[in-house]
């Protein structure tokens, strides 16, 4: 939906990609494990730890929260901005930090595997 | 892996929670998106941009917000289904925007829908479904002895049935019933009651309960005259026994001798043979006083077997025993030559029709639901044109929400969603007109003194017909238009302005539209030949003259009548009535001619007595047993000799007067008036001849006949036919009211015309033209419109070249003429291959055609221009309205 936006957009750095397919709930969950911060948080801090390796499009991001709610791994609530607008704020529950920590565990596991077979002669 | 129980019910708690509440979901959407947005500019003014291009680049980064809510949105499953609610109701705002058009798609789908469902109704009742009132029926077999060559079938005499009965392992069970006349009376008041002779086992191996009291208990079928019950229906219960439960245990007269009444059967249930209505039932104990002209013995085969399969056993296995046994019966039973050639027995489903009336239903039926299938397309391919005419005209619309962010599977679901809706309205109303038929066939008047019955029970197996084939119609018929509608090319839909994309041919439109026309041809060219053969059948010329006559069935065996009684009530009831006013002649007769009723006899003339008079030796007449009034009735003039009369009574030397075929074929060249012939030891002399007649049917071939004195060979259950210049109806009241004044309690006749009865031989051919006729006419108009919407549609698609060639000159009549070839080409075809497959088609017809050819050349001339007519006239009225158009307006794109 998004590829096209950006490759004529200006300000957007020509290097970044979306994020690997299957990895953004981690991101999320990974992000959130800090603080508890709102879309557009959530979505700078996977661009700025990746040195601007991944970008996050809003309409996959919005869907992958409302996936994570469903599924109780994170908590949202609105607050009030300083600027009187609502902000949708996520949480990370319990099951979302269990969650994290069986994903990272899992990449661990297979980023190990794929360097592994990518070292060999 | 992440789904636990609890965590399946939040998304469903959620996703309902969503639906309930799918504006605050959009706004809650709306404010997360654009504080999103909000804070992607801050950042980048924080990064240096100007306010002015931070904002363009967010919107162009961004996007359409529209679309990633929809996007988000599409990732939910409770978005399907207020998708499809939505759809639904934008479908129907949509449909009652265009009432006409609603209206007649509507129509359309219901004709054809309920076509079918009627048809099938009818194959359901008769075909389908279990013998109404017995329980696990799949367990029931019906068996026949036949012929090793399946030719020929018989029923089964007593000692065979008791025979089997006690041989068979496969069926753990075997009853046997048979016909019998029953009058029922209470309080001197009889009935006419069609009724079963039964063995005590009937209802228990049917699995029937009773609906009061109880049924024949194991033994109540043995020992002569031993158990005088009797069971009535519960129709004949409400009917002529007030409902009275306390009748239940009471004497009740049956035949003249008190019987107690020990039960009523359930409502549904009326019988093993489903078409005639059974309504009382006794054991075969009784046989001697109800049906005395029956015997047990094994030379009488009178009675129809059915049995119950023991658990495990296949049909096949007890046909296989069935026919082992019968076998066996055959070299120990001392049976006469004519019985022992039925070596072999057949077992089917007991499906509550004879194998051979089960296999003519379904064939009348299977064409019946051809025709209705082929309606139906009909309906459907008009359905699908229609669609895809108004998916033209919205095609801007369509366009627009393209344009707009609608997915091309959305937009194709919305717009199969307004076909389902209206194939659901449609269907709904198929199924009310189905309704309505079916009532109407259940009530239809019956010429025929039998007690027929149609049921045609829209039953759940019926419903669930319908509603498969109008959804399955509504996909065949509604994906294509819908798939075309929503096609990519947005771009020029949305440039050319909606006048068109050029001149491409409606290539699959004109193929449906040939076919239609094709297959209401077929249709109509079918029905035009059963009319056609209903014409010639009335047009017969039977050999006699039925106006004028009445008919009246008695059984005195049903009276509880001796014969001495019955003839003195004979005699007596002829006397009383050959002095009622009106009255020309009377006579008893045996059968009724053209009623489908035949009797024959083997027959040896006196010409061949000399030669081997062995079996296969003996022709094969037909007979009737006639008074000597009979020739007089109905207008059968003589030929030769005298007619039978008062002379020819029991005892006198037999006699005979036969046909003119029979004359010419036994003794050509001389007068047959002296000559004798030989029936079994009889010898009887030919002392007439008279015109040939029909005798069965009107469509047989004239065979030898002879009629023999009614006074010679005693019937118990005679018709009386009477000829009279009275009112049919003041015939049937005063004949009612003679029988009363000799037995008051004799139950009242049923008095037909002759014309009436005859009518009925001709039934399936009345029905089978008024059903494809009407079919076949509502096939031709569907056609027509859509041959109409076509040429009217490729006349809009050339208004500008048919502008120009008139502002460069062209006549009115040139334009019109080029139109109507255009369109008179695909009708040609369409008559074309309709006439082609019509006779292939007809074929199949060829039983229900008597005295008509398959090719009739005026039947397919008539059809012919019919079409052709009808399809002018639709290619006529767009050409003449594109010619009346003002030119200039047409180019200046108005």
């Amino acid at each position: 939906m998004s590829g096209d936006t950006f490759t004529d957009c200006p300000l957007a750095d020509d290097q970044n990609t979306d994020v690997i397919p299957g990895t953004l709930d981690m991101l999320i969950l990974k992000a959130l494990s800090l603080e508890p911060m709102h879309g557009f948080g959530v979505s700078r801090r996977i661009e700025q730890i990746s040195r601007d390796v991944f970008k996050v499009n809003p309409g996959s991001l919005m869907t992958a929260f409302q996936r994570l709610e469903r599924d109780g791994l994170v908590d949202a609530e609105w607050r009030q901005t300083e600027n009187g607008r609502r902000a949708k704020y996520y949480t990370m529950t319990r099951a979302g930090k269990k969650q994290l920590g069986l994903e990272t565990a899992d990449w661990a596991r297979r980023v190990a595997a794929v360097s592994r077979l990518l070292s060999a002669d | 892996m992440r789904a636990s129980l609890t965590s399946v019910w939040r998304h469903i708690a959620r996703g309902v929670h969503a639906l309930g509440n799918e504006r605050g979901m959009d706004r809650d959407m709306h404010d997360e998106l654009s504080h999103y947005a909000e804070q992607l500019i801050q950042s980048k003014i924080a990064a240096g941009a100007a306010p002015g291009d931070a904002r363009r680049a967010v919107q162009r980064e961004v996007g359409n917000m529209t679309n990633i809510r929809e996007g988000v949105r599409a990732s939910l499953w409770e978005t399907s289904v207020s998708s499809a609610f939505s759809d639904a109701r934008y479908a129907v705002r949509t449909l009652r925007r265009n009432p006409v058009f609603t209206l007649v798609v509507t129509l359309v789908i219901a004709v054809g829908i309920g076509a079918v469902t009627t048809i099938f109704a009818g194959a359901n009742a008769y075909l389908f479904k279990p013998l109404p009132g017995a329980s696990n029926t799949a367990a029931l077999v019906q068996f026949d002895r036949i012929t090793p060559d399946a030719s020929e079938g018989t029923q089964a005499s007593f000692p065979y049935y008791r025979y089997l009965r006690g041989q068979t392992k496969t069926l753990s069970a075997a009853a046997a019933w048979s016909k019998v006349d029953l009058t029922i009376s209470r309080d001197n008041v009889g009935r006419s009651a069609y009724g079963a002779l039964v063995t005590a086992n009937y209802f228990s191996v049917l699995g029937v309960t009773p609906e009061l009291g109880r049924f024949f208990l194991p033994g109540e079928d043995e020992g002569l005259m031993a158990h005088p019950l009797v069971v009535v229906s519960h129709e004949f219960w409400a009917t002529h026994l007030g409902a009275d439960s306390s009748l239940v245990g009471k004497e009740i007269g049956v035949n003249g001798r008190p019987f107690t009444l020990i039960g009523v059967a359930p409502p549904s249930f009326v019988g093993v043979f489903t078409p005639l209505k059974t309504s009382g039932w006794v054991t075969l104990s009784m046989q001697p006083a109800l049906r005395p002209t029956r015997s047990m013995d094994a030379n009488a085969s009178w009675l129809w077997t059915f049995g119950r399969l023991r658990d495990g056993a296949t049909l096949e296995q007890a046909q296989a025993e069935l026919t082992g046994l019968t076998g066996r019966y055959v070299k120990e039973a001392n049976e006469q030559a004519w019985a022992s050639k039925y070596t072999t027995s057949r077992a089917i489903p007991l499906t509550g029709l004879p194998d051979d009336a089960h296999k003519m239903m379904a064939a009348f039926l299977a064409v019946l639901f051809a025709a209705a299938l082929a309606v139906l397309a009909i309906a459907g391919v008009n359905v699908a044109a229609m669609l895809s005419a108004r998916a033209i005209s919205r095609r801007h619309e369509i366009a627009l929400r393209a344009a707009l962010g609608a997915q091309r599977s959305r937009l194709v679901r919305q717009l199969m969603t307004e076909t389902l809706v209206l194939f659901s309205v449609g269907a709904t109303a198929g199924i009310l007109l189905a309704l309505l038929a079916t009532r109407a066939l259940e009530r239809m008047p019956l010429p025929t003194d039998e007690p027929l019955v149609i049921l045609l029970p829209l039953d759940g197996r019926v419903l669930l017909f319908a509603l498969v084939v109008s959804l399955g119609a509504g996909l065949l018929f509604g994906l294509l238009p819908a798939l075309r509608a929503a096609r990519k090319d947005l771009q020029t839909q949305l440039r050319s302005g909606g006048s068109g994309s050029g001149r491409r041919r409606p290539i699959v439109s004109n193929v449906l539209v040939v076919g239609q026309l094709a297959l209401s041809m077929v249709l109509l060219v079918a029905a035009g030949l059963l009319v056609r053969a209903l014409q010639s059948g009335q047009r017969t010329n039977p050999g006699f003259t039925a106006e004028g006559v009445s008919i009246a069935s008695f059984s005195s065996e049903s009276w509880g009548y001796d014969a001495p009684h019955a003839k003195q009530f004979f005699t007596e009831l002829r006397a009383r009535v050959e002095a009622l006013p009106g009255v020309q002649h009377v006579s008893y007769t045996t059968t009724v001619p053209v009623t489908l009723s035949n009797s024959q006899i083997h027959v040896t003339p006196d010409v061949e007595y000399g030669a081997a008079a062995d079996a296969t030796n003996k022709h094969l007449i037909g007979t009737n047993n006639v008074d000597a009034d009979f020739f007089n009735v109905l207008r059968i003039p003589v030929v030769q000799g005298r007619v039978l009369g008062k002379q020819d009574a029991a005892g006198a030397p037999l006699v005979a007067v036969i046909n003119e075929t029979m004359a010419g074929r036994y003794w050509p060249k001389q007068s047959a008036i002296g000559h004798t012939f030989k029936s079994g030891d009889d010898q009887i002399t030919v002392v007439g001849v008279v015109r040939d007649a029909k005798y069965a049917t009107l469509s047989e071939a004239t065979v030898p006949f002879a009629y023999l004195p009614f006074a010679q060979q005693w019937r118990s259950d005679p018709t009386l036919i009477v000829r009279s210049s009275a009112e049919p109806a003041a015939i049937a009241r005063a004949l009612t009211q003679a029988i009363h004044e000799i037995d008051a309690a004799l139950p009242p006749p049923k008095v037909l015309t002759m014309p009436e009865a005859m009518s009925f031989s001709l039934i399936p051919q009345r029905v089978a033209a008024l059903v494809a006729g009407a079919l076949g006419l509502v096939g031709l108009l569907l056609a027509t419109v859509g041959l109409y919407g076509i040429v009217a549609y490729s006349v809009g698609q050339r208004a500008r070249e048919i502008g120009i060639r008139m502002t460069l000159g062209a006549q009115r009549a040139d334009v019109q003429r080029g139109v109507v070839r255009d369109g008179m080409k695909l009708a040609a075809i369409g008559v074309l291959g309709g006439l082609l497959l019509a006779a292939g088609a007809s074929q199949l017809l060829g039983a229900y055609l008597y005295g008509v050819s398959p090719l009739d050349a005026p039947t397919y001339a008539a059809m012919s221009l019919l079409f052709v007519a009808v399809t002018l006239l639709a290619n006529y009225l767009p050409a003449r309205r594109a010619s009346m158009a003002d030119p200039m307006r047409v180019l200046r794109g108005e």
